[in-house]
């Protein structure tokens, strides 16, 4: 028996220190009371005849001092968490490499995955080793932590915390241990920098796979109000694979066609997305046997509408007219003030020029200058000559714009909405000490003074304290960016980021992660980015005050779609049994006593219990 | 001495008044003079029996009739009332100083029920109290004025030293005493045991009854799992592991105890009372007037 967790020598200062308190406990109870009776005369008549017993109290009390020694040295053994020696094999140290590469989770034909026969063989391995060797658990994605040689039962428990990874790129790891044997468990397809002193135990089985390896949404060069999606399909199969093919997504649009690909040939399909709506976008392929479920799906991002139905209401403004109309996608309807009915006008995005109505439009809205309403912040005073003091260039509408050079002459000082408009208030000064909305960012400008400010809660709320002609904004290049960015971000309509399945890292500090269904994933903040684990494709929406992103999570990798591209021949090991690939095995099976003494302490603890309430052993 | 004052107060005093109450409708006539005791006499009224006459006797009782008639001297013995020594001990050793209440008080109350009972019955009462002698007595009172004498008596006696009975019979009875009946109470927790001494009054021809007396944590012990025991009379020792089984024992012990006084009494025809602390002594003297040997 030797003990994993503490060396032998304090393993046996431990049962030493455990037997020598339970016999000084037994030795050293307290003293008896003592009580005055009447008379011992019956006591004395009683014990003489129990006098004849001395020799079975002693033995009693030597009974019960052994019981108690036994409960107290199986605690402590079982603190040492013991193993018999027969339970391991002879070998010290190892060191396994185990390939959790995204193909690792291939199933094989008996229903498991490769990774399920790497985790059984890697411990079928480790009981091939001493039970106080030293095991070396390395993995191909550096998900095992680098702590150097560890003892068998730390060794399984790394090993059961390791995952195939689908995103990080596999390398065989360079940090191994001193000596002894290197194992190497994989299925040969990701990894092959693999250093000659490694054993290679294949778990690579021929399987059947067909998969997506690309899929992209773009914008028609041709015909920018257009989208269409890129799709590759690979038979990785070892033979042809007759494949169904589904695309859908919002909208009236979708696409169903069933094609057949000889092994290793790929199909590229351009699918015009007409017919999409502004949304989501999934693509889908299936094919019997298929082996290899992560590439099956993809996922992107249908970003804008079609065509953006655009409402001017201006008495007349060249530079609004000028720019909107170099814009494709964009119906725009100008309007003068007397034209606008509320209630008549449809629009996706209206813009007010140096007027506003006294409703707020249906939709957003973008104001140059307007006059006091009900339902916008009211202007409390007029400043000549404003200094543009700055703007915000994280905020989503000012991306790729620069003010360097804006120049206003006039402007009207905003206030919070609580604040009385300056002819109400009769020149005095305004209310500043209302605390500013909570949804409204000052996009250019101060807070002292802004002069742009947007608003997120809906419908979105765009507001310039000065008129395009009374600054030189419409003739600073960053105009027309400018507007795109007011479309953009007004009709939330942003490109979906590829990524792999896995650990997802953007760059968008404090953002709230959800999938398709709504449901919030769990996130990290990792130096400024937003880190969540997507271990299925899907698309998900990182949002962050009024800036959204939509991450399309697709495995679409050739390399890894490629399940068969194996230099290694089929696996040779069979897995032991199915009760090896659960966590770590069953104490007692892998030769450890603790359970089995924890027991026999408690057995004895109950049988103690029960012949001192019985008054047997005292 | 009770906790709360006199042993003998007016609650106890009433007690005693309705045992006397009592006890005369369970004995109709005791108080007329009639005693349980008889004793022949040459000279009294109430012829008894026959003898054969004796050479040297006096002649005046000779029944000539019968010496006419058989030729053989004959005399006529009468009898006459005697009045009834009693002769009341109880154990005033430190072993009675145990119980809740006290045994060395119930022992008083039972002795000073006895002993009203009687005076008033105009016995001759002796009261004695013993431990390994006689620690104090009461020579013979007769009469209901000396109910008061008897009771400022036991009330003067305090429990102390060891027990022995044999002792104390032997010092008592070493003076010529008149046969009578000998009333013991005392729980018998005597280390010379109790043999020699009732046989001591076998010797002496009186008549015993015996109370015994003992506390509830005589019988049940509450005792710990471990304890030493001292003897409240010899200050002796000893150490014990308590188990169910020696409790259980030692009940039975209490128990073969009490049978042997029990059994001796009876085979001697004798009375035995067994009591608790805990039972009411009115009742208790109840119990000794259903034996009928104290009275009637």
């Amino acid at each position: 028996m030797s003990f994993l967790s503490v060396s032998p020598l304090v393993a046996g200062v431990l049962l030493a220190g455990t037997a020598a308190t339970v016999a000084v406990l037994y030795w050293l109870k307290p003293p008896p009371r003592r009580i005055v009776v009447p008379s011992k005369l019956l006591w004395d008549r009683l014990l003489r005849e129990k006098r004849r017993s001395t020799f079975l109290d002693r033995l009693r009390w030597w009974i019960s001092l052994m019981i108690a020694l036994i409960i107290g040295l199986s605690v402590a053994a079982a603190l040492g968490r013991p193993e018999f020696t027969w339970a391991g094999g002879e070998i010290p140290r190892m060191t396994i490499v185990i390939d959790n590469s995204a193909t690792m989770a291939t199933a094989t034909s008996d229903g498991l995955t490769r990774w399920d026969h790497a985790v059984a063989i890697a411990k079928d391995l480790m009981r091939q080793g001493s039970v106080d060797g030293e095991f070396l658990i390395l993995d191909t994605t550096g998900q095992a932590p680098a702590l150097g040689p560890d003892d068998r039962r730390s060794a399984l428990e790394i090993l059961d915390g390791l995952g195939v990874s689908m995103g990080d790129p596999p390398q065989f790891p360079t940090a191994l241990g001193p000596d002894g044997p290197l194992y190497f468990i994989s299925d040969g397809v990701m990894v092959d920098d693999v250093p000659p002193e490694a054993e290679v135990i294949s778990v690579y089985d021929p399987v059947d796979n067909v998969g997506i390896t690309a899929f992209e949404v773009t914008s028609v060069p041709s015909v920018p109000l257009q989208y269409q999606a890129f799709l590759e399909v690979t038979n990785a199969s070892l033979g042809p694979k007759e494949i169904s093919l589904r695309v859908g997504g919002a909208g009236a649009g979708g696409l169903r066609d069933t094609m057949t690909l000889q092994s290793g040939e790929a199909t590229q399909r351009t699918i015009e997305l007409a017919g999409f709506d502004r949304g989501p976008v999934r693509a889908a392929v299936t094919s019997e046997g298929d082996a290899f479920a992560v590439d099956d799906v993809a996922f992107s991002f249908v970003p804008v509408r079609s065509l953006t139905r655009v409402a001017l209401v201006t008495p007349g403004s060249v530079y609004l007219e000028s720019v909107l109309a170099e814009e494709p996608h964009l119906r725009v309807r100008s309007l003068t003030p007397a034209e606008y009915d509320t209630a008549a006008v449809r629009a996706d995005l209206f813009i007010f020029d140096r007027w506003a109505p006294e409703q707020p439009p249906p939709g957003p809205s973008l104001l140059f200058f307007p006059p006091n309403v009900d339902w916008l912040a009211p202007a409390v005073a007029v400043i000549n000559s404003p200094t543009v003091s700055g703007w915000d260039p994280e905020h989503a509408l000012m991306r790729f714009v620069s003010l360097e050079d804006l120049r206003v002459d006039r402007a009207v000082q905003l206030g919070s909405p609580a604040r009385r408009p300056v002819e109400e208030s009769g020149g005095a000064d305004p209310d500043l000490s209302h605390p500013p909305d909570a949804d409204v960012h000052v996009v250019v400008g101060s807070a002292e003074l802004p002069l742009i400010v947007a608003s997120d809660a809906p419908p979105k709320v765009i507001r310039a304290a000065f008129a395009l002609e009374d600054s030189n904004f419409a003739l600073q290049p960053a105009f027309p960016i400018f507007l795109s960015n007011v479309l953009r971000w007004t009709m939330d309509e942003q490109a979906a980021l590829p990524r792999r399945p896995g650990r997802v890292e953007v760059s968008l500090p404090g953002g709230e992660v959800t999938d398709l269904e709504g449901q919030i994933v769990n996130t990290a903040q990792v130096s400024g980015r937003t880190v969540f684990a997507a271990d299925e494709p899907g698309l998900y929406t990182v949002a962050a005050g009024s800036a959204r992103l939509r991450v399309a999570v697709s495995l679409l990798d050739r390399e890894r779609t490629s399940v068969n591209a194996s230099g290694l021949s089929p696996r040779d090991r069979a897995v032991a049994s199915p009760a090896a690939l659960g966590t770590v095995g069953d104490p007692a099976e892998e030769g450890e006593l603790w359970t089995i003494l924890l027991v026999v302490a408690m057995a004895l603890v109950i049988l103690e219990w029960f012949t001192y309430h019985r008054r047997w052993t005292v | 001495m009770s906790e709360n004052g006199a042993l003998f107060d007016d609650d106890f005093l009433k007690k005693l008044e309705y045992l006397n109450l009592v006890s005369n409708y369970m004995v109709p006539g005791h108080l007329h003079g009639e005693h349980r005791a008889k004793r022949t006499t040459d000279s009294g009224i109430e012829f008894a029996d026959y003898r054969q006459y004796v050479t040297g006797e006096d002649t005046k009782n000779v029944d000539w009739r019968t010496y006419l008639r058989l030729d053989k001297l004959i005399l006529r013995i009468f009898e006459e009332d005697a009045d009834l020594p009693i002769y009341i001990f109880f154990d005033a050793s430190r072993s009675m100083d145990h119980g809740e209440p006290l045994k060395f008080d119930y022992a008083r109350k039972i002795a000073a029920a006895l002993c009203y009972i009687g005076l008033l019955n105009l016995d001759r009462v002796n009261l004695i109290g013993y431990s390994d002698g006689i620690a104090r007595e009461m020579s013979a009172r007769r009469g209901k004025n000396q109910v008061w004498h008897a009771f400022r008596f036991l009330e003067s006696v305090e429990a102390a030293g060891s027990t022995c009975i044999e002792r104390a019979f032997t010092t008592f009875f070493s003076v010529r005493r008149r046969r009578g009946l000998v009333v013991v109470v005392s729980d018998f927790l005597d280390e010379t045991g109790f043999e020699k001494a009732f046989d001591l009054l076998r010797y002496f021809r009186q008549d015993l009854f015996a109370v015994h007396v003992y506390s509830s944590e005589e019988l049940e012990p509450e005792l710990p799992d471990e304890v030493v025991l001292e003897d409240s009379e010899l200050g002796t020792t000893e150490r014990l592991k308590v188990t169910p089984g020696l409790l259980e024992a030692y009940r039975e012990k209490f128990d073969e105890h009490c049978d042997e006084l029990h059994n001796y009494c009876r085979k001697y025809g004798w009375g035995y009372l067994r009591t608790s602390t805990e039972v009411p002594f009115e009742d208790l003297i109840l119990q000794v007037f259903r034996q009928g040997r104290f009275l009637g």
